[in-house]
């Protein structure tokens, strides 16, 4: 190994065989030269030129038949030579599983996709009921939010007049259901894969940011797809449904029960060799 | 074996010498070596001695166009001299640094004693020279169309029909030809030795995949040297053919075509931008490591990356030609297979910062240069996609939007990752550390006048400037850009003024470096500063990327993770 | 460090990389392929373009038997180099000298022909695109057999001399695998010239 002084210098030889020095390259380098310059100069310049690259041709043919011509090159004494290594002081530390930069990919236990399912059909209930208040409260008409809501994907009810919006729909009452139902399971799954990535209480900053993410989303894009529900969109009741949903589907993914994903568990156990007990 | 009969009388300079070497012997062992190291330092002294000349040339440019109307060069000179300008940068400066890099490191860092072909490695390096030396004697000799003495002036891209003899009379395009095709040789030979070296010639246990990076990249690099200079020899010989003998290949009274003259040029010419600036990244990957005290982040990806580009580019030469007119499929195939050559390139920048992710960054000379490399060439690469889009490019070619553009790969990607290597392996070269003082000097006046030239150019070449005109009226919104670029010169100068100042001092007052100054972990690091000629005492032999690092943790060697 | 604990290759093992001249050899090949590619390329690309006469399809005729000649000189070359491995140096440079011989062959009646072109028929590097074409590819080919030629001969003459011994059998396999390649690319410069050129 280099710079190992520890193996005896009778191993080290004492000189070197490294290829001579030599001029011929160069010579013939200088002669393709002149021989290229005659053409723009003086045909005599490319004559010499050729003799040159010859002479420098046979000259390097030489240095190389019929073997390579070396030169024994001198071992500088061992006070000159390379240092041996130094073995770093200090030990590297190893990184631990779920420490930051460790390589697996965090969060390495995660929320089961059920406990999604079960969190957005709590978010979304409870979202209802407040949007049913909001209608109560301000409109006198629980099927206000509802008509609203379908608005977005039933043309009658898009092009419906306040008053007719107040009123029973079947059409609107179906879709609405539909709507709110699949959106609050779609956004609870969602939920269920995120909340982890949340710091500390992660429930309470998903119930939080998520929420008025998707409220600002609505709100730049609120005028293409439910004109109607967005000129009449109350905002501030808005976003605290918005943030109650969040935080109620959060909660519950949280308080779930979270499970082990398989990058912890050593070769053996992930391809199924190993039962999960016998790791232990 | 015999001992040579050549040089008895001529002392290794790390042997205690009984007197000092007289000069005519000192030239003499220069004049005669073989050895890699030796060659590798030629190569780029004469690069960097180039690189003054040529860039005193760009400095004229922008006095010439700094104000409007201007009468400091008349316009033949200054076509003169934007083609020198371009012709030495590419050919004098680019090509033999990192001819230069390739063959002092490559030995080094696979654990061999000399590259395969030692002599014809001097061969190489001897007719770049004297064909650089050809380049610059057509200012004595060629008579051109107009007085005495005067240098090719066709453009660093020199195309027909201007090339042809009816329009270029006198012999100042054959200089052009013939020096860059001699030159031309030489990169082949370098390369085949690179090739040949690196396959050959690994030392035990270095399997493909446990080389160096630096070395991976130079591979790919030599490969398309060997692939791609042959289709210009082969243009160049047609353009001789035709200057000297009558021949018709780019004759359009004869139904011959200037554009295949573009082709073929530009066959060549998209890949060797590739070439020049692989290196870089090559540089870069071993430097943002070491100074970010973490492995390269996905090694094999990078491999992949690099191999990629190394294909991808053979197949995007067209995109310097979307105004002449080809069918829209080309057009469109170009476009797609430029933007397509930019993932690979993308996913080596991502590598980098995964690399520098989580480490412990220490900002040394070298490092700093790196860092606005990966600034500056995404800024590049970014522009570089903007005109893959065929008709912006309809708007933008040969406009300065493309000068600033290239400019910004070649000088803020490859000229800072050279300066970047030249700190970080003169140590190495030499056994005296560079002054971090004057480095930093040299890297922050180099960076605002780098950015100060060619950030404006961007906005010029929006405004409608063309390339290669020698001058411009006032009210086109131009004048400040222009004035600005050329202030910037005065910063760069200064720059490169602390860098030249930088090597001469520390050569003469350098602190001693010592074997490994950096703590790095490749194979070059662990022999003396400057390494013997025969590099390493005992050959090595490696178990993993990095055998300093195994050497230094034995407790935590890196073959247990690969 | 180097022999501790199981290492990666075995002490034992063996560390085998390819040969530096064969991989020389082909890289070189490689480059001088690009290089004819292109004048392919331009042959192709200007055929049928020519402005004015002659024209290659009236006054080409395909040079079958410098063509044989050429050929079976690749065949001659594996014989003497076979020979050379059996340790048989006369066969050795009887084969090399036949080799050489069909080379000058070859060369001869393209100049034969060449001088037909010029004096007789007018055809020349500059008298129209075909010209150009066909004299730079034909003429690259031509002064790589005789760089061949010339390389093929130096290795005749010292052989003549008993300087040629079983430790060149590496120089001499590269100086064939040149030869073959030689050989290839006429093949290739003969379809597009006289099969699809016509």
């Amino acid at each position: 190994m280099p710079g190992n002084e520890t193996k005896p210098s009778s191993e080290t030889p004492t000189h070197i065989a490294l290829p001579a020095p030599t001029m011929w390259p160069m010579v013939t380098a200088f002669g393709i030269t002149l021989l290229v310059t005659g053409l723009v100069t003086n045909l005599a310049v490319s004559v010499v030129g050729l003799v040159v690259a010859l002479v420098g041709a046979v000259g390097w043919w030489r240095d190389v038949l019929p073997a390579d011509r070396h030169e024994h090159v001198p071992v500088v004494p061992p006070s000159e030579r390379a240092q041996p290594v130094q073995v770093a002081a200090g030990r590297v530390e190893h990184l631990k599983l779920g420490q930051a930069g460790h390589r697996v990919r965090v969060p390495a236990e995660i929320h089961p996709y059920s406990s999604g399912l079960k969190a957005g059909i709590a978010g979304g209930a409870v979202m209802a009921v407040l949007a049913l208040g909001y209608g109560l409260i301000r409109h006198g008409s629980l099927w206000y939010p509802i008509n609203l809501l379908s608005a977005a994907a039933v043309p009658t009810l898009a092009t419906a007049t306040t008053e007719q919006l107040r009123a029973f729909s079947s059409t609107g009452l179906a879709v609405g259901i539909f709507a709110h139902g699949v959106v609050s399971l779609l956004v609870g799954f969602v939920y269920a894969v995120m909340v982890p990535m949340f710091p500390r209480r992660g429930w309470l900053w998903a119930g939080i940011v998520l929420p008025l993410f998707w409220t600002g989303l609505f709100y730049g894009t609120s005028k293409f797809i439910n004109p109607a529900l967005a000129g009449r969109v109350d905002w501030p009741w808005f976003v605290v449904c918005q943030i109650a949903f969040g935080m109620v589907t959060g909660y519950v993914v949280a308080r779930s029960e979270r499970i082990e994903t398989r990058q912890t568990w050593p070769l053996a156990a992930r391809i199924g060799i190993e039962s999960q007990e016998e790791r232990e | 074996m015999p001992a040579s009969s050549l040089n008895p009388a001529v002392p290794i300079p790390q042997a205690a010498a009984a007197e000092r070497p007289s000069i005519p012997s000192i030239l003499h062992e220069w004049v005669t070596t073989t050895d890699h190291k030796r060659l590798g330092l030629m190569y780029i002294m004469a690069g960097l001695l180039f690189f003054v000349i040529s860039g005193c040339m760009a400095a004229l440019i922008r006095v010439q166009l700094a104000f409007p109307n201007n009468d400091f060069l008349p316009p033949q000179m200054f076509n003169r001299m934007f083609t020198m300008h371009g012709t030495a940068m590419v050919f004098l400066v680019g090509m033999p640094i990192i001819a230069g890099l390739m063959n002092y490191l490559v030995p080094l860092m696979i654990g061999a004693r000399d590259m395969a072909f030692p002599r014809l490695n001097a061969f190489g390096f001897w007719i770049f020279l004297f064909g650089g030396g050809l380049l610059y004697f057509s200012y004595l000799a060629a008579p051109g169309l107009s007085g005495a003495g005067s240098a090719p002036d066709v453009g660093w891209f020199a195309y027909s029909p201007l090339t042809g003899k009816a329009f270029s009379r006198g012999h100042s395009t054959d200089y052009w030809i013939l020096s860059i095709m001699i030159s031309g040789i030489g990169s082949i030979a370098s390369a085949i030795n690179v090739i040949v070296t690196v396959i050959t010639m690994r030392c035990r246990g270095m399997t493909l995949m446990k080389m160096p990076m630096f070395v991976w990249i130079v591979l790919v690099v030599a490969y398309l040297i060997v692939i791609v200079l042959p289709p210009l020899t082969a243009a160049q010989i047609m353009l001789l053919l035709d200057r000297f003998l009558g021949a018709k290949f780019f004759d359009t009274q004869a139904g011959g075509s200037a554009v295949l003259w573009q082709h073929f040029f530009w066959i060549f010419g998209h890949p060797e931008v590739y070439v020049l600036i692989l290196p870089g990244f090559a540089v870069a990957t071993e430097i943002i490591p070491v100074f970010s005290r973490k492995p390269i982040f996905g090694y094999a990806v990078m491999v992949g990356a690099s191999v990629m580009i190394g294909f991808i580019s053979l197949g995007v030469w067209a995109h310097h030609m979307f105004t002449i007119g080809m069918s829209a499929m080309s057009n469109t195939f170009f476009a797609t297979s430029t933007m397509l050559v930019g993932i690979p390139t993308g996913i080596k920048l991502f590598n980098w910062l995964g690399t520098m992710w989580g480490g412990k960054i220490r900002f040394k000379t070298p490092m700093l240069f790196c860092v606005a490399f990966l600034f500056q060439f995404l800024c590049a690469g970014l522009t570089g996609i903007m005109l893959a889009v065929a008709p912006f490019d309809w708007q933008l070619s040969d406009s300065y939007f493309v000068v600033a553009h290239f400019h910004y790969v070649l000088i803020g990607g490859l000229l800072f990752t050279i300066f970047g290597a030249i700190y970080y392996w003169f140590p190495k070269a030499t056994g005296k550390l560079l002054s971090e003082k004057l480095g930093k000097w040299h890297f922050w006046v180099f960076l605002i006048g780098f950015n100060l030239t060619f950030g404006p150019l961007h906005i010029a070449g929006i405004l409608g400037m063309p390339r290669r005109i020698y001058t411009y009226d006032v009210g086109r919104g131009w004048d400040v850009w222009n004035l600005l670029a050329s202030i910037g010169v005065i910063f760069q100068a200064v720059g490169i003024l602390f860098f030249v100042g930088n090597i001469l001092w520390s050569l003469w007052k350098g602190k001693k470096a010592g074997d490994d100054p950096w703590d790095a972990w490749t194979l070059e690091w662990s022999t003396t500063s400057p390494p013997p000629p025969y590099n390493f005492e005992v050959l090595p032999e490696v178990r993993s990327r990095r055998p300093l690092w195994d050497l230094k943790h034995p407790t935590d060697p890196d073959w247990k993770y690969e | 460090m180097a022999a501790a604990s199981s290492p990666t290759i075995s002490a034992a093992a063996e560390w085998k990389l390819p040969s530096k001249r064969k991989v020389g050899l082909i890289c070189l090949l490689a480059t001088e392929s690009a290089l004819f590619t292109i004048f392919v390329v331009a042959y192709l690309f200007y055929l049928g373009k020519s402005l004015n006469g002659p024209y290659p399809k009236d006054i080409l005729s395909p040079p079958w038997l410098a063509s044989v000649a050429l050929l079976s000189s690749s065949v001659t070359v594996v014989l003497a180099e076979r020979a050379f491995l059996r340790g048989n140096l006369g066969r050795f440079k009887l084969m090399l000298f036949v080799t050489i011989a069909l080379g000058v062959f070859f060369l001869g009646a393209t100049a034969l022909e060449w001088k037909r072109l010029i004096t007789h028929d007018q055809f020349t590097i500059s008298s129209n695109l075909a010209g150009s074409t066909y004299y730079s590819l034909v003429g690259l080919h031509a002064s790589h057999v005789v760089i061949g030629l010339l390389l093929l001969s130096l290795v005749w003459v010292l052989s003549l001399a008993n300087w040629v011994g079983p430790e060149q059998h590496e120089r001499v396999e590269m100086l064939s695998w040149y030869w073959h390649f030689v050989d290839a690319i006429w093949i290739v410069v003969f379809t597009v010239v006289y099969i699809l050129g016509r």
